[in-house]
Order: C-alpha cells, then structure tokens, then sequence
C-alpha cells in the first residue's frame, strides 16, 4: 500500500514539476541597463524587457547611452536605421541571467519556445553544454552569433509583415479605442524620440488614466506609429455611386455590384464601371486628361488608388460581367489570392495590356 | 350600388339568425387560426433573422475528444495573419445554471477596448464599469434574479465552491430578445473567474471577413492551421437554425391544411346545392320582378358582408391574442427547443402579403360559393323553382 503511494506521489511529482518548469521569459530580477525612466521598455517595439527579458540583447552606440532590446529582431530592425557596432552587443545568458557578450555566446535558435516579435526564437546560452541541453529538451539548432544575427536579417521581411497585419487589425483599433477614451488629448507626440520614452511619459507624467500594461502597449503603438503621421496620409478618395449611374462599356447599372466599382475622373466629368475589366476597355479608348483612377479592394472593400494597385488576372472569381481583374492594396495578398483562386498572373496597372483584357471574355 | 339590395342583404342575413352566427363563428375560428400561425411563424422567422445576421461570419472553436473545448486565445494572431481576416477576437463565454429559478444564464465576458463583436455590446462596453465587479443583465435574467430576492447583486458560485459577488449595474437590449433575454455582460477577467478559466484561455474566436465570397476559403486556412478546431461559418449556423424551424413549421403546415380542409368541406356543401327554402326565395323575387343580376348582386353583398365581417373579426382576434397574450399554447411548439432558456416575446411584424394570403383563401371563395348556386337556381324560370 505504501509503495502504491509512494509511487503516486512521484508520479504527480513528475507532473507537476514538468508544467512548473514551463520555459517564461519573465524574470523577476531583470538587468535593464539603459538609463532613465524609460528603461524598463524595448526602444523599437516599446514591449517590457521584464516580460521578454531572456531574448533581450543590449547595444552601445557609438559612445552613447545602451539600449536595450526585446529581442534580436528590433536590434535588426534598430541596425538598419541607425549605425551600431556589431561587436559590442551583449545578451541575456537564459541560465544564468546576465548579460554576456554576444560574440562569444551560443544561441539555440528553433526551439519549441515562441520567438519574440519573430517566428523562430532565439535563445543565448553562455555555456556550449547548457545549448545542448536545452536543444536536447526543447528542439532547436545550436549556432553562433555571426550566423543568427544573418538569419534574423534575412527572416526580418517575413517578420515584420507577421507583426504589422496583428497590429493593423488588432492593436492599432484598440489603441485607438483608448487614447479616446481615457487619455488627455494634447499629447505632443513630436517630443519622443523612442517608443519607450513616449510609454514612460504616459506612465509617470499621468497623460491618460492608469492601465494595464497590455492597454499601455497598444496605446502607445497606435500613438508612436498611426497618430504621430496622421497627417501625412489622408485617404480621402472614396468610391460614390448613384443609382443612376451606369457602366458605359457594357451598359448595366453600376450600384448593384458595390464591390466592383471602379471609377475613372476626368477633369469635369467621371465614369464609373462595375468591374476593373470594362474600365480597362474604356481607359484604352481614352487616354487622354484622366486625373484619377479609383478601384476597391477585393479583401477589406476600401477605395485605392489604381496606379498604385496591383491586380491579379484570370482568377477563378467572376465578378458582374464574368471573368475579372482583381485589384488588391498590396503586392503580397494579391499573391495571396492569385494562390488561393487559381490567378494567373499578378500585374501592376501598367502592365496590364488590352490583348489581355479582351481575352479575358473569350 | 343599390342601397336597397345591401339593406335587403342584412335583413336576409339577420333572418336567418342562427345560420349567419354559424357561418361567422367557422369562418372566424379558420381565420383567426391560420393568421394567428402565420403572424407567429413570420415573427420567429424575423427574430432568428435578425439573430442569424447578428452572428460573425466564422466561429472557430477546439475540438478534443469530440468536445467543445477551451483554446490558447494566442490563436487570434495566427487567425489575424490569414489575408482576408478583418479581425479576429477571442470570446470568452458559457452558460451558468441557475438552479433556484431553474434557467441557464448565458454568461459573457468582454474586453473594454477590444472590439465589440456585435453592436449591442459596443453599448454597453462604453457605460460598463471594468474596475469593479459589476455587470449589465438581460430583462429575463434581471426577472429570474429578482424572484430569488437578488435586486442588487447576485452571488455566482464558481467551480470551487466559494461565491462571487457582482452587482448589477443596469438592464440591457439587445438587437433582438432571442439572444438578450438570458445574457449576462461583463469584463472578460470576471467572466473567467466564474468559469475558472485561465488568463491565456477563451471559449471560442470570432472571425470578421470584410468580402463573404472569402469566407470559405478563410474557413478551410483556420481549418488547416489548426487541424483540431471546428470552425463554423454563418452559413452552416443559418441552415442549423433553418431545420429546428423547419422541424416546427411542419407541425403548423398539418394544422394549417386540416383547417383549410374542413373549410372547403364548408364550401363543398353550400356550394352543391341551396335548401328548398332558399330556392323558392329566390323564385318569389324573380316573379315580383327582381333580375338575376339583381338577385346575384344581393347574394353577392350577402357573401361579402358576412365573410370580410368575419375575416376582420378573425385577424383582429389573432392579432390580440399573438401580440397582446403572446400566443400562449401555440408559441410553445416554436419554443420548444429553448426550454432552458427564458422566454421571450414575439416582435411584432406586420406581413401584409400574409394578410391577403388569407384574405383570397376565405372571402371570395365563400363569396362564390354564395353566388353559384344562386346563379344556377335565378337563370331558372320563376314558376320552375317556386313549384
């Protein structure tokens, strides 16, 4: 009967040990080395170097103050803006919790642990055997500074376009909903240089009511990144119909078919289309005095400019008047869908040729 | 329009007392019964409408051993990647048994900045309270808790035992009373208290697509990234909804035909023939003089006045007893399927198509059963029917 116990009890041991040891990359402790309030910060991303302290890497630009990262990727992101001396970068050593130097560190890159702000994590180990043991458990290739640092600038593309679409549809509209909602309105948003000096501000000088750290991120974001060029980029442009309004290549009322519509502006006069297809046609006869170019996008139904569009043709999508082309905001969900519908090509607007078109009704 | 012929018409009717009231009571009870149906079917086919286009376009859930499951609620950033996703939000919802009243609440967590997953929600996250335990309820779940003597607050108990207190800090509407009668609104972090869920974990992600034609094939990407999760799109949730209704329609579509046998059983009487009596009435005022166009006029008003009486008195009657009773009896085989859930009221659609659907199937066809056979004994000679 004891044995029996006893074996429970390891057995619960074993368990419950395992999913304590879960990897975090929290600690309690962190070293934050730069200096001023806004120490506790990534300067990139603005995320807390407590929270993602075991990825973290620290800087030293030419002789002035650190800086400290979340992680590698806002170090690549950091290095391609400003000058930075790749030999002098320290890393957080994930047993022992220091800072160590870069160069002489062993990274375990792949693991099972999430990357931060990266697909594939990169951990820092100051010990050859301490990498092998945590690969051994964890997965994950072990490699050198030199190599890590040249997969982070290669993956960075990828990387960025995974963190801009969750903060395009999910931080910014939350920041948004906050900065509106409980923050003083008159934040001057030129004064901050760094993400993290702007979340310092917010924090210690009382700019909004206190929050969570989460809602301060986003909050920050959407202030650092959207609110701060708010006046450089105006959309203005959007697409209006009336009931009227008919396609003057193939004669069919244009409102029935909002996701369609495509409008040409000439100096007095404008004509809308429903569908880029019979706009093509018509912009080939004429040329001449066009101010703008308007078309919808096929994912979000937002009103873009058509020089700037880019369209995919022959896809397995047909729009009022049969096969279309489908006009897209970016290069990379034109491809997208060019996957997704069996397209057969992606083009910009210039290269779109009337050959084409007409080819595309037969 | 001959004045005397409608005063004639009325006396007539009045004559024949005990036959006029029999004639109104059937034609009333037809009436009233498949306008009383249809005034119902139209009003529950509104109220899961308007639910269904409430709903977001998918709904992905986990799947493990063949249940509903909770998930890692850092799955919306992989959701938010795919191309075509508008946003994607992690729910955090159930159902709280209320054992004293005997009723699920539905109990619904949300996040103050996050965005709403339907409009009824966006309300009430601006005059929420997120630091305090406190909470927006539906005018169901107010009545409920108030039978129990909960006016201010109520104590949920969570998994382990212990209570949580919260207090009610408003009544709420939502788009419809289908979905609104039995929710009870609050922060995400109370919701998950109740339910002792984990901070990472949610019940289920709704996903918004901007362009529909995409939500197939959005739907088929969640369901290769995440090989155990459900994902469920409007459409599947519109057909569900669409065969419990159906189911229940059914039943009506029995009574509905029943009735309308009976009354052409009716019809099918009167029409194969009038009594002696009415045949020598007619033969006294073809030998005074009266036409046959004079005789089919009045049988004509005769037919009209007792039938739309009848029609008016039957929708009348249905219309007070759907929308003022609230259809007792009936409504139950519609509702049938929500027993847990508290009840709610019909919304009022006023279908005027219904309306003369059920018009043209009781006052002209009994209008023609009046005339022909009048018309069949007036061209006789007046001698030959008197005799």
């Amino acid at each position: 009967m004891k044995k029996i116990v006893y074996v429970l009890l390891i057995t619960l041991l074993l368990f419950s040990s395992s999913s304590l040891f879960a990897f975090s990359k929290e600690v309690t402790n962190p070293t934050l080395v730069q200096v001023g309030k806004h120490k506790h910060w990534c300067p990139v991303c603005g995320m807390s170097l407590k929270k993602f302290y075991k990825t973290s890497h620290v800087s030293k630009q030419n002789s002035s103050t650190p800086k400290q990262y979340c992680s590698m990727r806002c170090l690549v992101v950091d290095m391609s803006q400003n000058s930075i001396d790749t030999k002098n970068i320290q890393v957080v050593d994930v047993v022992s919790q220091k800072l160590i130097d870069a160069k002489s560190a062993i990274y375990v890159v792949g693991s099972e642990v999430k990357g931060t702000m990266s697909k594939v994590s990169k951990l820092a180990f100051s010990s050859a055997e301490a990498a092998e043991d945590f690969s051994i458990e964890n997965g994950g290739d072990i490699v050198v500074f030199d190599k890590v640092l040249q997969m982070a600038q290669e993956s960075i593309k990828s990387d960025m376009a995974m963190v801009t679409k969750k903060k395009t549809k999910k931080i910014y509209p939350m920041g948004k909903k906050i900065f509106e909602k409980i923050c003083d309105k008159k934040i001057e948003l030129k004064n901050y240089k760094q993400i993290n000096q702007l979340k310092a501000a917010i924090k210690n000088e009382k700019l909004c009511k206190p929050m969570k750290e989460k809602q301060l991120q986003a909050l920050s974001l959407y202030l650092f990144e959207v609110k701060r060029f708010d006046n450089l980029k105006k959309n203005d442009a959007i697409i209006q119909v009336t009931k009227d309004d008919k396609c003057p290549v193939c004669g069919m009322f244009v409102y029935k078919y909002p996701k369609w519509v495509a409008q040409i502006f000439y100096k007095n006069s404008h004509y809308s289309f429903d569908g880029v297809k019979d706009m093509m046609k018509y912009y080939y006869e004429h040329r001449k005095d066009i101010s703008k170019i308007l078309v919808i996008d096929y994912y979000s139904h937002e009103t873009i400019d058509a020089l700037k569009a880019y369209f995919v043709i022959g896809s397995d999508v047909y729009g009022p008047m049969g096969d279309e082309i489908v006009p897209f905001k970016s290069k990379s969900e034109a491809k997208v869908f060019s996957m997704d519908h069996k397209g057969f090509k992606v083009l910009n607007f210039d290269e779109i040729k009337e050959q084409e078109v007409y080819k595309l009704d037969e | 329009m001959n004045i005397y012929l409608v005063e004639y018409a009325i006396n007539s009717l009045l004559r024949q007392k005990y036959k006029t009231i029999f004639v109104t009571v059937i034609l009333t009870t037809l009436v009233f019964l498949l306008t009383s149906v249809f005034f119902i079917t139209n009003s529950i086919k509104y109220e899961l409408q308007s639910t269904v286009d409430a709903l977001p376009e998918i709904v992905v859930q986990k799947i493990k051993a063949g249940r509903h499951y909770d998930l890692d609620s850092e799955r919306v950033d992989d959701i938010l990647e795919i191309t075509g996703v508008n946003s994607a939000v992690a729910r955090v919802w159930g159902y709280y048994y209320f054992a004293n009243v005997g009723v699920n609440f539905t109990v619904v967590g949300i996040d103050e900045y996050e965005e709403q997953y339907k409009n009824s929600l966006n309300l009430i996250a601006k005059s929420l309270d997120f630091s305090t335990n406190s909470m927006f309820v539906g005018e169901g779940v107010k009545k409920s808790m108030s039978e129990s003597y909960y006016k201010e607050y109520f104590n949920f108990i969570k998994p382990n035992g212990t209570l949580k207190k919260m207090n009610i800090s408003g009544v709420f509407e939502g788009d419809t009373q289908l979905e609104s009668n039995d929710m009870i609104v609050m922060s995400k972090e109370n919701a998950r208290d109740i339910f002792d869920m984990s901070q990472s974990r949610a019940t289920d992600i709704v996903v918004k697509v901007a362009n529909v034609d995409e939500i197939h094939t959005v739907a088929s990407k969640i369901r290769l990234i995440f090989p155990d999760s459900r994902v469920i799109t409007k459409d599947d949730l519109k057909i569900s909804y669409q065969n419990i209704f159906d189911y229940k329609s059914g039943i009506f579509l029995a009574l509905f035909v029943v009735s309308l046998f009976t009354f052409f059983i009716i019809i099918y009487d009167k029409a194969s023939g009038l009594s002696s009596e009415e045949k020598r009435e007619i033969g006294i005022l073809k030998a005074i003089g009266w036409r046959v166009d004079d005789v089919l006029k009045e049988k004509f008003y005769e037919g009209f006045i007792i039938s739309f009486f009848a029609y008016l008195l039957g929708v009348f009657l249905s219309l007070g007893f759907v929308y003022i009773l609230k259809a007792p009896l009936i409504q139950k085989i519609f509702t049938g399927y929500s027993e847990l859930k508290t009840s709610f009221d019909l919304p009022f659609v006023f279908d005027i198509q219904t309306l003369a659907l059920v018009f043209f199937l009781s006052v002209p066809i009994y209008i023609a059963a009046t005339i022909i056979p009048s018309w069949r004994s007036a061209t006789l000679e007046a001698d030959e029917v008197m005799r």
